[in-house]
């Protein structure tokens, strides 16, 4: 009996501990899951968990061509679009979503604004790479966006993108005749969520912390994110042309800095991270 | 009393003891991770791990860990390269780019998915898509240079270290 008791005493916290030690450890993290049950932050379980990524990858290069002629072309200048490139690859390997291709471009824009198309095609404004000054600042702005990809929060953004999931696989063969009209209505709907409402502002938030996160563990200076933002806050105040740039399509700017500075007391070693302007000057600017 | 007293010990050393090993446990969640001999970049490598690998620490120094993986080798990690909690397994990858090792076991490639274009190029759904929408030629062409630019794990690793960024920073801990 006493043996038996012995045992009892051995193996109970070996394996409660052990399943009490998980869960501790991940209510720790604001990330797990865990920690957003016991928050309630977890979103509604989406029906875009369904989209498979090559369907995802046409509906993200659909509205990528609809981008392209809203916002402009690709600016010209070859050495830039590869620095952009290299940049956005390095905090989209340490992004939440690694295992899919990123492209990124710069676009001959004059308004600041950056923008993500479902399955991974990033697109950057002119006007907002002018007002950068460093890598890291210009990592902060591509992991945002490379947040709103591995959310999915475009696919989550409008009823009518439910459509895609009882579709299947998108092909060019199925998108002739009626599918073709539901597609095209569907992709004009993430047009007006993307390039004039917004996401919502909850997803900006999460895209915010999203950023600041695999910029740290890159090791660009995730407070980047919050200067970034600060040089958008000045010229707000100033700037006439406002239509579809990140001050209106993105929350108030002082709202999403306090949340960040918050943030930032998560990295303590932030100052001694890589902030990289000399090369960012070099390839960075747009001529 | 004594006697219950010692399970009791015994119980709560356990406990503490269990605790402080399942807190150990990291996950490697940055694609192109490699396991370094030394706590350093410029150290040799022992071997390449795939991402959801998980992975006991064993050692923390500044911004790298040394840890033990599943098949038993021993090195060292930079922490940024993993995670508390277990990545999301993609279940179905792009055409890999740069993501070449994780994505070899990915269940199903826009590679394969697109195998009837030569390049890299437009989604067949987006191509149809344009043709209904009668997309100008024009827009359909520069997404195609867009989609078509590549970034090698070569080409990323020599970017990072010239720019002395993570574990490729100069100083102590991964410090620039």
């Amino acid at each position: 009996m006493k043996t038996v008791l012995i045992l009892v005493c051995l193996i109970l916290p070996l394996s409660a501990s052990t399943a009490l030690a998980g869960f501790f450890e991940s209510l720790a993290n604001p990330e797990s899951k865990e920690w957003k049950i016991i928050t309630g932050a977890t979103q509604v379980l989406s029906s875009t968990q369904e989209i498979d990524y090559p369907t995802e990858r046409n509906i993200g290069e659909s509205l990528a061509l609809e981008g392209l002629q809203r916002f402009g072309n690709p600016v010209a200048n070859e050495q830039l679009q590869k620095y952009v490139n290299l940049v956005g690859s390095a905090v989209a390997a340490n992004s939440t979503r690694a295992t899919i291709p990123y492209q990124f471009a710069v676009l001959d824009s004059q308004v600041q604004n950056a923008f993500a198309v479902p399955g991974g095609v990033i697109f950057v404004s002119r006007a907002l790479v002018d007002i950068l000054e460093s890598e890291a600042e210009l990592a902060a702005v591509l992991a945002h966006e490379i947040g709103h990809v591995s959310a999915k929060h475009a696919l989550k953004s409008t009823r009518r993108a439910q459509f895609f999931q009882g579709v299947g696989t998108i092909t060019a063969a199925n998108l002739k005749g009626d599918t073709g009209k539901q597609f095209a209505s569907a992709i004009n709907d993430m047009q007006g969520v993307l390039f004039d409402k917004g996401l919502d502002k909850e997803m900006e938030f999460e895209a915010d912390l999203a950023a600041m996160e695999a910029a740290y563990r890159t090791g660009y200076d995730p407070s980047a994110m919050i200067r970034v933002l600060e040089k958008l806050q000045k010229l707000e105040a100033t700037s006439r042309e406002k239509k579809g740039s990140w001050f209106s399509t993105h929350p108030p700017l002082d709202e999403r800095i306090a949340r960040l500075q918050t943030q930032l007391r998560h990295y303590p070693d932030f100052a001694a991270q890589a902030s990289v302007k000399e090369r960012f000057a070099k390839y960075g600017r747009v001529k | 009393m004594r006697k219950h007293r010692t399970y009791l010990v015994i119980f709560v050393l356990l406990l503490s003891v269990v605790t402080a090993i399942a807190a150990e446990t990291r996950w490697v969640s940055s694609e192109g991770t490699t396991l370094k001999a030394e706590s350093s970049a410029a150290s040799e490598t022992i071997a390449d791990v795939a991402v959801g690998s998980e992975v006991t620490v064993i050692e923390s120094g500044g911004r790298w860990l040394k840890v033990r993986t599943a098949s038993g080798k021993e090195g060292w990690l930079f922490a940024g390269r993993v995670s508390e909690t277990q990545p999301a397994a993609e279940v179905s990858g792009g055409d890999g780019g740069i993501f070449g090792n994780s994505m070899k076991s990915s269940q199903i490639s826009t590679a394969k998915a697109d195998s009837g274009r030569s390049i890299r190029g437009l989604s067949p759904g987006a191509a149809q898509y344009a043709k209904n929408r009668g997309t100008p030629e024009l827009y359909k062409k520069s997404l195609d240079v867009v989609l078509a630019r590549k970034v090698t794990p070569k080409e990323l690793k020599t970017f990072l270290k010239e720019g002395k960024i993570g574990e490729y920073a100069q100083g102590e801990g991964g410090k620039k």
